[in-house]
């Protein structure tokens, strides 16, 4: 029985530091918009799920008047729970805008929609992550 | 570049007339089939694998939350 065998070609240098500049890109590119990441690598089912994915949760959550943490956090949930809403990109501000009341967690409502704030972001993180390990060649 | 931008504060205004008014177990439903749907198009590249898994994380998304909301269903007053 013949073993396959895969040959590795040989990347040159500047190669490399493009396609890992481009990486950068489409890495960056994927936080700020949901799934531009992936519509750069021409993934387009992807890149409409994860669009539609940060677009759905976050405008559940805002509709829930879920928290959306700001930069001026008391402690260190407050700083994490920022992070996290920042992971949404300019979905961010969206969310600033659909929120005219503000946040209301005095209510279970307004807790869960907290969380769907906080996963839409986290969720984008993950996305731009693997649109930039995908840039890299590494997995798709 | 002025009415472009009042363009979209008024969809914006629009969206978020739109009222979410959810009940838990709504919210849950929809939490899942969202993440399940994403994590499979993310995570498997066949569309078979990728049915079969996003059915197993939204039954499994479903029962853990269903089964821990019973679970502290003796403890809740």
């Amino acid at each position: 029985m013949a073993e396959e065998t895969t040959v590795q070609e040989p990347v040159s240098q500047p190669q490399n530091s493009r396609r890992e500049a481009l990486a950068l890109v489409v890495g960056l590119g994927g936080w700020l918009v949901p799934g531009l990441g992936h519509a750069l690598l021409k993934m387009w089912g992807r890149a409409v799920i994860c669009f539609l994915t940060v677009g759905v949760l976050v405008w559940v959550g805002a509709g829930m008047r879920g928290n959306l943490f700001t930069s001026r956090g008391n402690d260190a949930f407050d700083s994490l729970g920022y992070i996290a809403d920042l992971g949404t990109g300019g979905f961010y501000w969206v969310a600033r805008s659909l929120e005219t009341n503000g946040p209301d967690v005095s209510r279970a409502d307004g807790d869960y929609g907290t969380r769907f704030l906080a996963t839409a972001g986290v969720f984008n993180l993950l996305a731009a992550l693997h649109a930039y390990e995908a840039a890299r060649g590494r997995k798709a | 570049m002025t009415s472009s931008t009042s363009a979209v504060s008024a969809t914006l205004a629009l969206i978020a007339l739109i009222a979410v008014k959810l009940s838990h177990l709504q919210a849950l439903v929809i939490f899942a089939l969202v993440i399940s749907v994403a994590f499979g198009f993310l995570g498997r590249r066949q569309p078979k694998e990728r049915v079969k898994y996003i059915l197993w994380t939204l039954l499994l998304f479903l029962l853990v939350g269903v089964g821990i909301g019973w679970a502290m269903y003796p403890f809740s007053r």
